[in-house]
């Protein structure tokens, strides 16, 4: 390996997980449970930016989906009496199939016109949270028995933790590997110019359904993590704001870049925290902050990476591609000419 | 059949406050397809405004309004320049992630600012707050005053991208902004207008609307969400569509409320926009996007 | 862009540092000879803030009070401050932080009920004293733990109370209006049980939600049918927009509600219209209202500490259980470690409290506050509404 190849996104990952490998040896209780949520949003990370910066399809729905993942596995414990270990990939599994029922909608709607579509789902998806009593128990939440380890040499805390580090791990390498395969060349052709994909003879629904089940599998998986790290399950850790923050994360990032949902994840969970010390401005600070990545970084932080780490590579990073390029920007009026545009607008 | 009257009065009314809240989101999106996501912020920030010049420094009502209207138009032009400018031409997600940093600061400031004073703060209407007859049903007379100020909202805003010469600058520099450019258009004033418009709008909304919302830092939130909605159904580049989606999702709201049960209340409205998005891709009244190759 | 990025790093690492450090070392966790560290959690940003910020703001005028005068057995007392943003996941967090970074003797706080419901095991594990302030949910003090108290009229107390209110005061056809949320729910379902146990139907179960601005379907709903008095469990907005509409469509019950919208001046003012309380009463936290003479000290105090707030009743809430929280601590003396503290909630019995109106037992039970009392608007003026025994 050549010392230009290990300054670069390899090695950078290696050295964080290798620090969140060690961390339960040094921290305590509480920076242990940081680390652990931290992993959590790597991974709804990881998901959110295959369907939102790689296959470019700008869904609010991923909170929701999360939320899914949550209660499916909770509740299975707690109605159906199953161990964690039964019911988290079902919760996951549910999430998927959830999530993938959305590409159907994504087929006619784009930029904000699906935003919005995804948002009312969500929506939807917290009123029945809230009023489906007899199966999620309401808006009061309920508590979750917490994972039976059994023989495992790790327990409690510690044992989600390092499931955690494993479940993180792995999908970070499976996203990797897809991220790099057709399939994510595919995605990356759909969110380049859906039309020109299409000539290409990419089959819009099948890759649509794939980036929203990819994406909802990763969100499901973090809810049931999620579940088993609160021990307790309740409609508002999946509201709006958990949407607006998992969007920035994966912005300030880097759109279309695996290794920037890393980033944009641990970053963020790690500032939100360091925040705490802001008291009652927190939200000013925050929203400064957020304000800034955009001035100085609005194509994410990897961009950075880019420049200083000679060995960084990121072929499929979304720089917001010029102006010209009306797909990247907006909804319906993606690519018509301005005479097209002026002669069917309507004041 | 009293009852259906209520509820359409109702529905008509509040619909009137999502569709003025409409109204503004369409004014920036038309300039700058983009979706302002703090203008529910900007919404609270002009009924604080007021609620401080009226109600703590006793300054009359009118002179009151056109200063919150103006702090939110100054607010909008200081909030352009600094946050979204540098990013307007980076791509939406940028612009979106900006504009959410904007409203959690124009939040923040809001709680520091006024959350001491108490719960929700209680704003004095124009007329008398007392129902008043309308035809064989009642309604707060305030509620008049917030229909009114949408129509007239509309007509104006209709009016001024049709007929004047500042409205096609603005579509002109929405539709392609380099031949703009070209054409000797400054076109950062223009955007730097636009979110001041829009601001000043959301501003204007929220003083109208206080005393029937009642003043708190998150006020501006739901409504923002439903007003969104409203524009989005009734096509995000559309004035009329605007007023049309915000009633219409009014109406729904209220008759679903009456005559299913309270609880769906919040939730038919989302239901609806599902249903309208997956047969109307572009809503009621946008434009049918044609696809380029 | 080298800049940014090292200005961020510094002051990220300067953060960490301010944060992590401020351990100090003594035998008893949290207390040395000149200062004990009382830590507390709660709502500081969003919606509903008040119910902590505004209590900590409380909570620290009456420990300012007191270190003027010295303190607690010569003591100082210093608030350490965290915020939970109403989430489960936020007090978890702030929980961790106030135990294991910032080390602290005990914890007085509590807004939210979820929260706070879902932090409890944390609390349960760590050992550490909790004086539950705003939190309502009977879940948090229920089954009782050797370490959790409350001077909070918790949900079921108050739920119960208004019931029977509306049924020693002759109401036939009760109706409940309540929010769904996290808050309502904690409302909602111990007043189901207790409609159930004597025996009464609800006859019109709305929903009313926090944001709402319009009641009017709720409003016709209920006037259909005919219910003579509703139980409103709802936040200042949502039950002013209900009584407003409700007036609006002329349907004039008798409305009861909770502590949570006993600031009845403030109340009127949303509403607008004259004599639009006159058919309602209240449960309240303190017997009078925070303009009242008899608070002027707290209002200076609080004007001192806090230019922009006024004193408003969760002021008074933070005011109220800080007032117990020190008593307790005086009564566990010099030699002060968490058994004796916990130990000395065992000799709170009928304390007069100067913010609660009914007297604060905590010998024998965790749940120290029992007594609802009921206000009414008259004349512009908040009166005492009478009190009730609960059967």
């Amino acid at each position: 390996m050549s010392l230009q190849a290990l300054a670069g996104n390899r090695s950078f990952l290696s050295l964080l997980f290798g620090a969140l490998l060690v961390l339960p040896a040094f921290a305590n209780e509480y920076w242990l449970f940081v680390g652990n949520l931290m992993l959590v949003y790597i991974i709804l990370a990881l998901g959110l930016n295959i369907l939102v910066g790689f296959a470019g399809q700008l869904a609010f729905a991923n909170a929701a989906i999360y939320g899914i993942g949550a209660y499916g596995t909770a509740l299975l414990q707690v109605h159906q009496g199953w161990s964690f270990w039964a019911a988290a990939p079902v919760g996951a599994v549910l999430a998927m199939v959830i999530g993938t029922l959305l590409a159907f909608p994504a087929l006619r709607l784009s930029g904000i016109f699906l935003a919005l579509a995804t948002l009312a789902f969500a929506q939807a998806t917290q009123w029945v949270l809230w009023h489906w009593e007899s199966v999620t128990f309401g808006a009061g939440g309920f508590r979750v028995p917490a994972p039976n380890f059994g023989w495992l040499p790790v327990k409690g805390d510690y044992g989600v933790y390092f499931l955690s580090l494993a479940a993180a791990l792995v999908l970070l390498l499976f996203a990797w590997r897809i991220t790099r395969s057709r399939i994510g060349r595919a995605f990356v052709a759909m969110r380049d110019g859906e039309i020109a994909a299409q000539a290409l003879g990419i089959d819009l629904l099948t890759y649509k359904a794939m980036a929203f089940a990819l994406s909802s599998f990763y969100a499901g998986i973090a809810g049931a993590l999620y579940s088993g790290l609160l021990g307790f399950v309740s409609p508002e850790g999946f509201d709006l704001f958990q949407m607006i923050i998992q969007k920035a994360m994966i912005v300030v990032g880097g759109l279309g870049s695996v290794v920037g949902s890393v980033i944009g994840a641990s970053l963020l969970v790690y500032l939100m925290e360091i925040l705490r010390e802001f008291k009652s401005t927190q939200e000013i600070v925050f929203g400064c902050l957020l304000v800034c990545f955009m001035i100085f970084q609005p194509h994410g932080l990897v961009v950075s990476m880019k420049r200083w780490l000679p060995g960084w590579e990121e072929p499929l990073h979304l720089v917001g591609r010029v102006a010209a390029d009306a797909s990247t920007r907006s909804g319906s009026y993606k690519g018509a000419t301005p005479t097209e545009r002026r002669a069917v607008e309507r004041a | 059949m009293l009852m259906l009257s209520y509820l359409m009065a109702t529905g008509i009314t509040t619909g009137a406050f999502y569709a003025l809240v409409a109204l503004g989101i369409v004014i920036v999106y038309k300039s700058t397809e983009v979706v302002n996501l703090a203008h529910g912020e900007l919404f609270m920030v002009g009924g604080m405004l007021a609620y401080t010049c009226y109600v703590m420094a006793g300054i009359p009502y009118i002179p009151s309004l056109v200063l919150a209207v103006a702090g939110a138009f100054v607010v909008g032009i200081l909030t352009e320049r600094i946050a979204y400018r540098p990013v307007l031409q980076h791509g939406l997600a940028s612009v979106l992630v900006a504009t959410i940093g904007v409203s959690f600061i124009l939040k923040g400031i809001g709680r520091h600012i006024w959350g001491g004073k108490g719960d929700y703060l209680a704003f004095p209407p124009i007329v008398s707050p007392e129902p008043i007859e309308f035809g064989n049903i009642m309604i707060m007379s305030q509620q008049l005053v917030v229909l009114l100020a949408a129509m007239s909202v509309m007509a104006g805003l209709a009016l001024f991208f049709k007929c004047t010469r500042a409205g096609k600058w603005m579509q002109a520099t929405a539709s392609n902004p380099k031949a703009a450019m070209l054409c000797g258009l400054r076109i950062d004033r223009i955007y730097m207008y636009t979110f001041a418009v829009g601001a000043a709008a959301a501003g204007a909304a929220g003083v109208l609307m206080a005393p029937l919302t009642h003043l708190y830092p998150d006020v501006g939130f739901v409504l923002f969400i439903k007003g969104l909605a409203a524009a989005v159904l009734g096509g995000l580049t559309s004035i009329p569509g605007a007023v049309l989606g915000g009633l219409l999702l009014g109406v729904i709201e209220q008759l679903a409320a009456g005559y299913v049960h309270s609880s769906v209340q919040d939730v038919v409205p989302f239901l609806i926009i599902m249903l309208a998005l997956s047969l109307l891709p572009t809503g009621l009244l946008g434009a049918r996007g044609l696809r380029k190759v | 862009m080298n800049r940014l990025a090292i200005t961020l790093c510094a002051a990220a690492s300067v953060a960490t540092a301010i944060a992590a450090a401020g351990a100090q070392a003594t035998d008893v966790v949290g207390v040395t000879d000149t200062e004990i560290k009382v830590g507390s959690f709660g709502p500081l940003t969003g919606p509903v803030y008040i119910y902590g910020k505004l209590a900590m703001n409380g909570i620290e005028v009456y420990f300012n009070k007191l270190n003027q005068g010295g303190g607690v057995q010569g003591r100082k007392l210093v608030l350490v401050r965290e915020d939970d943003s109403c989430k489960p996941e936020g007090a978890i967090a702030a929980v961790k932080k106030l135990v294991y970074d910032h080390k602290v003797f005990a914890i007085i706080g509590g807004g939210c009920s979820n929260s706070t419901l879902a932090a409890r095991p944390e609390i349960e594990k760590a050992g550490v004293p909790f004086h539950v302030v705003s939190a309502v949910a009977d879940g948090i003090v229920d089954p009782p733990l050797a370490n959790i108290y409350t001077t909070q009229l918790t949900a079921t107390i108050e739920s119960e109370a208004q019931v029977q209110w509306a049924v020693e005061h002759g109401a036939k056809k009760l109706a409940i209006i309540a929010q769904h949320d996290a808050w309502g729910r904690s409302r909602y379902e111990p007043m189901l049980q207790d409609f159930k146990r004597r025996g009464l139907q609800v006859i019109a179960d709305e929903e009313v939600t926090v944001d709402q601005n319009d009641g009017t379907a709720q409003a016709l709903r209920l006037k259909s049918s005919g219910a003579d008095a509703v139980m409103l469990v709802g936040y200042p907005k949502a039950a002013a927009v209900m009584i407003r509409d409700s007036i609006k469509i002329g349907y004039k019950p008798l409305w009861i509600g909770q502590t949570a919208i006993q600031d009845l001046p403030a109340l009127h003012n949303m509403i607008g219209i004259g004599g639009a309380l006159s058919d309602f009463v209240t449960i309240t936290t303190v017997p009078g209202h925070p303009d009242n003479k008899e608070y002027a000290e707290w209002r200076e105090r609080l004007k001192d500490t806090f230019p922009n707030d006024d004193l408003s009743v969760f002021n008074l809430m933070g005011i109220g259980a800080a007032e117990v929280f020190a008593k307790v601590l005086d009564t566990a003396g010099k030699d002060l470690t968490r058994e004796k503290f916990l130990a000395a909630y065992d000799t709170i019995d009928n304390f007069k409290s100067s913010i609660y109106p009914g007297p604060i037992t905590c010998k024998g039970r965790h749940k120290c506050n029992q007594s609802p009392a009921f206000v009414k608007l008259e004349n512009n003026s908040v009166v005492s509404a009478g009190t009730i025994a609960l059967k």
